[in-house]
């Protein structure tokens, strides 16, 4: 109990300096956040009640001491750009993020999981001379180029699947769950999904078999062995289980990255994320939208840090016990 | 003493070699990234080249548009030349906002003369333009300020883009689609007038940016204009032909040169159900005014007074005679529901928030068009409104956010697109796109122009003669044929060629070639030393080396 309470002080301490940073580091950027919206027909006075209207006016400490109160209420401001609340902005787009990086997650170490054991058992094997330079390759291909790889081949040339977006024109629904559980936005998932699956399977395959070759060294599976259990239930039963707690760290942060790391995937096709509004919200000065997009994320990936803290101590015991 | 003057002259000439002030300094181009405007960063490179022949050192200065508008817009003494453009807007197309906001003097502190041009006797005539109601007077005018910008060379022109635009024949009517003059067929009179041939009756287009607000108060991005044109109605519009025509207003009459009565049309309603009433007309141009939406003032404070005749006539009263008032302020301003506006901008006053940061859930206007659904970075739909005097023939007109110019091919092959009404691509990939395919593809010169813009503040670039020198010496065949891929026209008058009423026809055979800039650069006492260009006698540097 003592444990989780330091634990939770130290994320809190964590997204104060992420703020803080973030506070820091768009005001220090050149640019002017006044560029983004210069009209012909601005004039001097119009531009000075522009700045006074974001608060742009005053001195740095009291911007930094409104932005945490503000913080603290869970307000994240007004975008300048789209003068409407980051919250909402960020909520519209947040649940597409979540489903195209879960999906994607969960099929690349599902795929990878079960690579990852199949390959250790046949090391050494031309399967194995075939498949790691294989896997290599996906990782380091570009996802940009796997993408329109994909939406060349399936969409442009097949049609199997539509070429962007995440619901088909115009398309209606009742609700938002009525909408991720449509076909048509099942359809649209796809490539994406996909696309991110593909260039982030290699972590857990490798991740795994070199886990999995680890155990297979270990004592009990000797043991296991010599009680004459089939390689398959040596394989599966035992050596698995303990390989695969690395594993589950990686999953449970790769989701804390993937969420603000598919900028790319997401302007491919044109899947509408956190990654576009952010990327969006950098280039035109927008700091609210920026810092909140961005705490948002670190907000995720330091929750998925402590929940993968909290999964490892539950899965092996060991880890609590040596603390 | 005269003769002892030009005796000193003669002897100075005769001593040849040492007469010449200071090298001129490195001078820097500031331009857009490749990624981001392929066009200019081309252009600019191949400028950059052949102000390198004349022996200037030449250093192109990349950034994005956002740190380059910081420093171009906001710190106006510090650069020397950038690539820049004015693009076209239906309202651009009355010469008054270029011809004046750009080149006055009044503007060159903070406004829209942002290269510090300063020239009474241009001044004069564009002043002189915007209170001459007679239309062959103010031509005269406007042909004068272009031949004014002509001799000066002001900025650099260098292309009148065309804007390329496409859509689906197997499900539009070809015969349906407008050609705005300076605009394109992306249009509203496209959107109103397109007819579907099959049963596709959703007019699918595609913006390669987002949407930033649906507001009628608020000038805001370029895309989300296209949609303000069709929810909310204005008293005239800008027709295809670039003048202005009656619209929400069934006619309109000067009584005099600062007089004019507009009659409303009849049996109007609001998206709501309400009828459009004078108040309302009346209420939308006080809005305008009223210190809420800062962005539209300008466009109403010609109005002095406005005045209820009757059920169905509006007479406005202008301070003074305005050229340009049925297209800037009547063909400009949104009409409004007072009932609801009202309570919201009372609300708004006093408050630090003004209404450009009022978002409507559903937006009511009175237009060919009823807003249905807005999802940022996905799409904004909108309805065909069938109780509009002008009812659109398609059903929906459903705007997609697509950010990859790929896909945005591979969607209009396929036909998920309909309309493409975005393309920062290569015309030549399009082009091959739409071969062997129901696919039109239609090129139309735009209102807009691109140039390179010299920093009038920082010497050499105060000198006309030096500026011209510069201007000859770029090749804008060139730059068509590399950059363009001649998808544009050589320019030499900020108004574009496709305003044929008012564009300047004796301006365009500016005559260019590296010879002759060389020689207008020799007349002007420039001296070439090692290949280094150097200022005429006595002159120093004064910004660095």
């Amino acid at each position: 109990m003592r444990r989780l309470g330091s634990r939770l002080a130290q994320m809190v301490f964590v997204l104060w300096a992420v703020a803080t940073i973030l506070f820091l580091i768009f005001r220090l950027m050149p640019g002017n956040p006044l560029a983004a919206y210069i009209d012909p027909n601005f004039t001097v006075e119009q531009q000075r009640e522009l700045m006074q209207r974001f608060g742009l006016d005053r001195p740095l400490h009291e911007q930094y001491v409104l932005y945490l109160g503000n913080l603290l209420r869970g307000d994240l401001g007004d975008s300048f750009f789209y003068r409407a609340p980051v919250t909402k902005l960020i909520w519209e787009v947040f649940p597409n993020t979540i489903a195209l990086t879960l999906f994607a997650l969960l099929i690349a170490y599902t795929v990878g999981t079960l690579g990852g054991i199949v390959l250790a058992w046949l090391r050494g094997t031309w399967v194995e001379g075939v498949t790691i330079p294989l896997v290599l390759t996906t990782r380091a291909a570009p996802e940009f180029w796997l993408g329109m790889l994909l939406l060349a081949v399936f969409s442009f040339n097949l049609g199997w699947f539509p070429s962007g977006g995440a619901n088909s024109a115009g398309a209606s629904f009742d609700s938002e769950l009525a909408r991720f559980l449509s076909l048509d936005f099942l359809r649209h998932l796809f490539l994406p999904a996909t696309a991110l699956a593909i260039y982030l399977h290699g972590l857990p395959l490798l991740l795994m078999r070199s886990n999995m070759l680890d155990v297979l060294q270990e004592d009990f599976v000797t043991m296991a062995k010599m009680k004459g259990l089939s390689h398959w239930t040596i394989l599966v039963r035992h050596a698995a289980r303990n390989a695969l707690l690395p594993v589950v760290t990686a999953f449970a942060v790769g989701i804390g990255y993937s969420i603000g790391g598919n900028v790319v995937i997401e302007t491919v096709f044109s899947w509408p994320g956190l990654g576009r509004l952010l990327v969006r919200a950098v280039s035109a000065s927008d700091y609210p939208l920026a810092q909140g997009a961005f705490l948002v994320i670190a907000a995720v990936i330091v929750v998925m840090n402590f929940i993968a803290d909290m999964l490892y101590s539950t899965l092996d015991p060991r880890v609590a016990h040596e603390r | 003493m005269r003769r002892i003057v030009g005796l000193t002259l003669v002897v100075l000439l005769a001593c040849g070699a040492v007469a010449q002030g200071d090298p001129v300094r490195t001078i820097t181009v500031l331009s857009q990234p490749q990624a981001a405007a392929p066009y200019e960063y081309q252009s600019i490179q191949l400028v950059a080249n052949a102000w390198r022949q004349l022996g200037i050192d030449v250093e192109i200065q990349v950034s994005p548009w956002e740190q380059l508008s910081d420093i171009v817009w906001f710190n106006r003494q510090t650069w020397d030349a950038t690539g820049w453009q004015m693009v076209g807007r239906p309202e651009r197309s009355d010469p008054d906002e270029i011809v004046f906001n750009l080149f006055h003097s009044s503007t060159a502190e903070a406004g829209f003369n942002f290269v510090g041009y300063n020239n009474p006797a241009y001044d004069a005539v564009a002043e002189a333009q915007r209170v001459a109601t007679d239309l062959d007077e103010r031509q005269r005018l406007i042909y004068e300020a272009q031949a004014i910008i002509d001799q000066d060379q002001v900025y650099a022109f260098l292309v009148y883009p065309e804007s390329i635009y496409a859509y689906r024949s197997d499900v539009w009517n070809p015969d349906s689609i407008v050609e705005q003059s300076g605009i394109g067929i992306k249009n509203t009179w496209t959107f109103i007038e397109a007819e579907p041939i099959g049963s596709q009756r959703d007019m699918v287009l595609n913006s390669n940016f987002v949407v930033q607000a649906i507001n009628p108060l608020y000038i805001s991005g370029s895309v989300d204009s296209w949609i303000t044109e069709l929810v909310w109605d204005r008293l005239l519009r800008v027709g295809p032909d670039g003048l202005p025509v009656p619209w929400s207003a069934e006619s309109y009459e000067w009584i005099d040169d600062v007089t004019i009565d507009v009659v409303l049309r009849a049996g109007m309603t609001w998206h709501d159900g309400e009828p459009v009433t004078v108040e309302d007309v009346v209420f939308s141009f006080e809005a305008a005014g009223g210190g809420e939406a800062p962005m539209y003032t300008p466009f109403v404070s010609a109005i002095a007074d406005i005045e209820i005749r009757d059920e169905r006539t509006v007479r406005f009263t202008l301070t003074r005679p305005q050229a340009a008032f049925l297209t800037a302020s009547l063909a400009k301003i949104n009409l409004i529901p007072r009932h609801i506006w009202e309570p919201v901008l009372t609300d708004l006053q006093g408050q630090p928030e003004n209404a450009e940061s009022y978002q409507e859930d559903v937006p009511v206007g009175s237009g060919p068009f009823t807003f249905v659904r807005w999802r940022a970075s996905e799409e904004v739909v909108l309805a065909a409104n069938p109780n509009h005097w002008a009812a659109p023939k398609m059903d929906r007109w459903i705007l997609r956010m697509i950010p990859n110019v790929e896909a945005t091919l591979g969607a209009l092959r396929s036909g998920e697109l309909n309309f493409l009404a975005a393309y920062p691509g290569d015309p030549a990939v399009l082009a091959a796109t739409a071969r062997g395919n129901p696919i039109e593809v239609v090129a139309s010169t735009d209102i807009g122009f691109r140039f390179v813009a010299f920093n009038h503040r920082r010497p050499p670039f105060d000198d006309a003669a030096f500026r011209r020198a510069l201007s000859q010496a770029i090749n804008r065949d060139l730059i068509i044929d590399a950059a363009y891929n001649d998808f544009a026209t050589a320019a030499n008058s900020p108004v574009s060629i496709a305003l044929e009423f008012w564009n300047n026809p004796d301006v365009a055979g500016f005559e260019t070639g590296m010879d002759l800039a060389r020689q207008t650069l020799a007349d002007a006492g420039y001296v070439l030393v090692d290949g280094r260009l150097h200022y005429p006698t006595g002159v120093s540097e004064t910004l660095g080396r």
